[in-house]
């Protein structure tokens, strides 16, 4: 009985997520253009996608951006909460509250105070901008996921580590990460899927020489999503998963 | 046949080290050039072009404004926009020696007070904003102005552009006041006449404005005729209206921003569009008219023939052309936002 | 503890230059904005004012502040409600089928979520899927107003938002002790009992760092309003918005994104303080 039910809460679950999914795959091979009716099946759209190559470069920049402003912002993520959770030091609270800020203000607020910023600073507008940008408001809920892990673990673990004379760096190679790893892991996928999904911070901090997907997009708006942004959603969700079922397949190669 | 050969490629060679290793940057709406012009263009002129998009004329004023209006050579912004750049000096003044094509555009439409003898700006496409209609649940016939949107039939249904200065024009139209004006008692009038509307309004729709009518979601509202065009390859039963007391108007113009680094491969590609044969290209694509009467020329019948695209002259005369108003779209935010969160 | 050793010194170097550089020097620069005269030529003048902070005592903005803060409070609750059991459960599964339902839950997220707000459209529209289905099977007869109301913006946001509250708790209820709850099970308390002294409490800093990621940034998301509220359920975002690129007002929509800072942080403070006080109170040994 419990376990049907187990059943039908994640079947509901993932029927939420995935319905929006299947309606624009369907629609990524509907003959029609604006997919209120259905007028058929064809792989136009794909063919036409492949002819488009602004638009996959743009998919391929913006996978770039989103794995390097992840992986960076878990770094130093992971840091700042460890720092938070392990130290007092003096601008601790500010610290916090610059992570909290980040978290509140508006994108558009954001957008422009770092135009503003690269402005002043000189930095030329482009992958780098893009990427110091995404790295820092990806920061708040890495903090944020891995603070809260840090938070209910055994404070004793830490000290009985300590008592038997290990480094600071020591102890956090060999007990803290391991024990964070989940954490850390989610961290990444959050900042990964806010990298590669942002629009308005990325439309003031990028410039016209890297242009990302979601820009094209959002440009998209006034004139209605074509067809070919369905069938790109598409490829990167096949994709991404076959990229987790390959690296999944060769980790296990390597386990043996 | 190998002379002529060779002297194309001559000329390919000539006008490819005219501008050899330039780029421009375009910053454009998006799908406002049909795909391929740009390959063209470069192809034949041997500049690069990096083409970058935007969503609205205000994102893309912003952020020029804040890089000092460099970083892009050609930018398409409304006319209401020309006039507000062109007065905060953030334009570069078009050099017309260097646009020879200009000769193929329609002097109707040059010379308007937004930009005094297009010192600053050269007309690429023009449309208007008038009454979309799906003919299957209403009678196109009994929809004549502005004012029936207002029936009572139609509560709930109506759909308006999410754009203040173009719902403030219709109800400052009924009134019979400039779309334009920067009177405060005249666009409180307009907001009193707009509370009365909202009962009908279904949604401010910042979508493409056809989807809507597309999806079956609303029957009658309003559009940009350049969407009308573009949803009869969907349905026949969507009708384009031009009210009587007059549609609104826009034009979107070519600009060279004021420090923009590529200023002549920017006139060669200003140029370029002016061609007959992109300016021809353009217009199907879009469904939005252009100024150009040799590229009008080339165009089939259906198109040149459409009503959507092509306003009658006393259409043209009843409208109005949206221009800048200045600080007053502080005052109209205003009513904007109190209509929207429906304020006392 | 003190700050001492290497790896201290290198790691508050680098967060500490990290967030001084890229978060308070810009967040400088709009509290500097927010106290500045408005300028529609040119955003602002830079000449002392304090006009924009009386504007933002102006009813409008409480009226949307407290609209946003509502739907984006239902979104959090809603989310909450979703995500918990599904994180407990998932954590359930063996470690191999775990990876999997997480990664099979957060790839419809990267699709880009406009695409995905589109795809809502059709879902919620007139004629859309649930519209068809329920008239179809005949529990209506007339289509429901699903699209453009406040039901599709808390829609909207919930399915946005989702993996914000679902991977915090996951990381949260993983390193959950299964041995207490057996023990807990020994000693004879039922489900609910095991799930309201053990779980939860274990697990509130994941649950209050889901609900910061979602509640938070929902406050902002205009383009969600815009799409699926057909802009007539505006979120804070959606005014800010319009100060900063329609109205070109800097210094107002600088002053509304400080004061939405400062109520927020207000707020959290109070709940925070308020917490402390309850945890003091019923605080029991293991």
């Amino acid at each position: 009985m419990f376990k049907l039910g187990k059943s039908l809460f994640f079947g509901a679950v993932f029927l939420y997520l995935y319905l929006p999914i299947i309606v624009l795959t369907a629609n990524s091979f509907n003959t029609s253009k604006y997919g209120i009716k259905w007028r058929g099946f064809s792989w136009k759209w794909y063919e036409r996608l492949f002819d488009n190559d602004a638009l996959l470069t743009a998919a391929w920049h913006s996978i770039i951006v989103a794995a390097c402003a992840a992986t960076f912002a878990c770094v130093i993520g992971t840091l700042a909460a460890i720092a938070l959770y392990r130290y007092k030091f003096r601008g601790k609270s500010l610290m916090t509250g610059s992570l909290f800020v980040m978290l509140v203000a508006p994108d558009i607020v954001i957008a422009i105070a770092f135009l503003s910023l690269f402005l002043l600073l000189g930095i030329s507008l482009g992958f780098w901008s893009l990427l110091i940008a995404h790295i820092t408001f990806c920061l708040p809920f890495v903090v944020v996921t891995v603070f809260a892990r840090l938070r209910d673990m055994d404070p004793n673990l830490l000290a009985a580590a300590k008592d038997l004379g290990a480094s600071d760096g020591l102890m956090i190679r060999k007990v803290l990460l391991p024990l964070l790893s989940p954490a850390i892991i989610s961290g990444w996928l959050l900042a990964f899927t806010l990298s590669l999904d942002d629009v308005i911070v990325s439309t003031f901090v990028t410039g016209p020489s890297f242009e990302i997907l979601p820009l094209k997009v959002f440009s998209l708006v006034k004139v209605g999503v074509s067809p070919e942004v369905n069938a790109l959603s598409v490829l990167i969700l096949l994709g991404s998963l076959t990229f987790v079922i390959l690296s999944q397949m060769i980790l296990k190669k390597g386990k043996r | 046949m190998r002379p002529i050969v060779l002297l194309g490629l001559a000329a390919l060679a000539f006008s490819t080290s005219v501008f050899a290793n330039q780029k421009v940057v375009v910053y454009n709406w998006s799908q406002y050039i049909p795909d391929g012009l740009v390959a063209q263009f470069e192809k034949e002129t041997g500049i690069d072009v990096e083409y970058s998009t935007y969503e609205s004329n205000e994102s893309m004023y912003a952020k020029l404004k804040l890089m000092k209006s460099s970083g892009y050579d050609v930018v398409v912004p409304s006319a209401y926009f020309v006039s507000k750049m062109r007065k905060e000096g953030m334009l570069h003044p078009v050099d017309k020696t260097l646009i020879p094509n200009l000769k193929n555009l329609d002097t109707n439409l040059l010379n308007k007070p937004y930009d005094p003898n297009n010192q600053y700006s050269i007309p690429y496409l023009w449309g208007s904003t008038g009454i979309a209609v799906n003919g299957e649940e209403i009678d196109p016939k009994s929809i004549t102005s502005w004012s029936d949107l207002w029936n009572q039939k139609f509560a709930g249904d109506v759909l308006l552009t999410d754009d203040v200065r173009e719902v403030f024009q219709i109800a400052l139209a009924i009134k019979g006041y400039s779309g334009n004006t920067r009177n405060e008692k005249e666009i409180k009038e307009a907001y009193e006449l707009l509370k009365t509307l909202m009962p009908n309004v279904q949604a401010f729709n910042s979508d493409a404005p056809r989807m809507p009518y597309l999806a079956g979601d609303t029957n009658i509202g309003m559009i940009w005729n350049g969407e009308a065009w573009m949803a009869k390859e969907e349905t026949k039963h969507l009708h384009y209206i031009y009210p009587k007391e007059g549609a609104i108007f826009w034009v979107d113009s070519f600009v060279i921003p004021k420090n923009a680094s590529n200023v002549k491969a920017a006139h060669a590609f200003i140029n370029f569009m002016l061609k007959a044969t992109s300016a021809k290209k353009c217009m199907e694509h879009t469904g939005y008219a252009t100024p150009n009467l040799a590229g009008r020329a080339l165009l089939s019948n259906k198109v040149k023939n459409s009503p959507i695209i092509n306003p009658s002259k006393e259409d043209i005369e009843r409208g109005e052309f949206q221009d800048d108003v200045g600080d007053v779209i502080q005052i109209y935010q205003k009513y904007w936002n109190m209509l929207k969160t429906g304020a006392k | 503890m003190k700050v001492k050793g290497f790896f201290a010194v290198i790691a508050i170097a680098i967060v500490g230059s990290w967030l001084g550089l890229f978060i308070a020097v810009p967040n400088v620069l709009v509290l500097i904005t927010s106290f500045l005269e408005n300028d529609p030529q040119g955003f602002f003048h830079l000449q002392f004012s304090t006009a924009a902070y009386h504007q933002v005592f102006d009813p409008l903005f409480w009226r949307v502040f407290l609209h946003s803060f509502e739907m984006s409070f239902k979104a959090m609750i809603i989310c909450l409600t979703i995500a918990f059991p599904f994180s407990y459960w998932l954590c359930q599964f063996s470690s191999k089928v775990r990876g999997w339902l997480l990664f099979l839950t957060i790839v419809p997220f990267w699709t880009n979520s406009l695409v995905r707000a589109y795809a809502i459209k059709f879902i919620l529209g007139k004629k859309g899927l649930v519209n068809s289905t329920l008239l179809f099977i005949g529990v209506i007869d007339k289509p429901l107003k699903l699209l453009y109301s406040e039901f599709a913006v808390i829609f909207g946001l919930v399915y946005v938002l989702l993996p914000f509250m679902i991977l915090p708790l996951y990381a949260s209820l993983e390193k959950l002790d299964k041995n207490l709850l057996s023990a807990a099970r020994d000693l004879g308390a039922n489900g609910l009992q095991r799930m309201w002294y053990i779980v939860i409490p274990l697990s509130m800093p994941g649950i209050l760092a889901g609900c910061l990621a979602v509640f938070l940034p929902a406050m902002g998301m205009f383009y969600i309003s815009d799409l699926l509220g057909g802009a007539k359920n505006l979120l804070l975002g959606n005014l800010i918005k319009t100060e900063f690129l329609s109205t070109q007002n800097w210094p107002y929509g600088a002053a509304m994104s400080i004061s939405l800072i400062v109520l927020m942080a207000g707020m959290l403070f109070i709940y925070y303080k308020a917490a402390q006080h309850v945890q003091k109170r019923g605080e029991f040994d293991v």
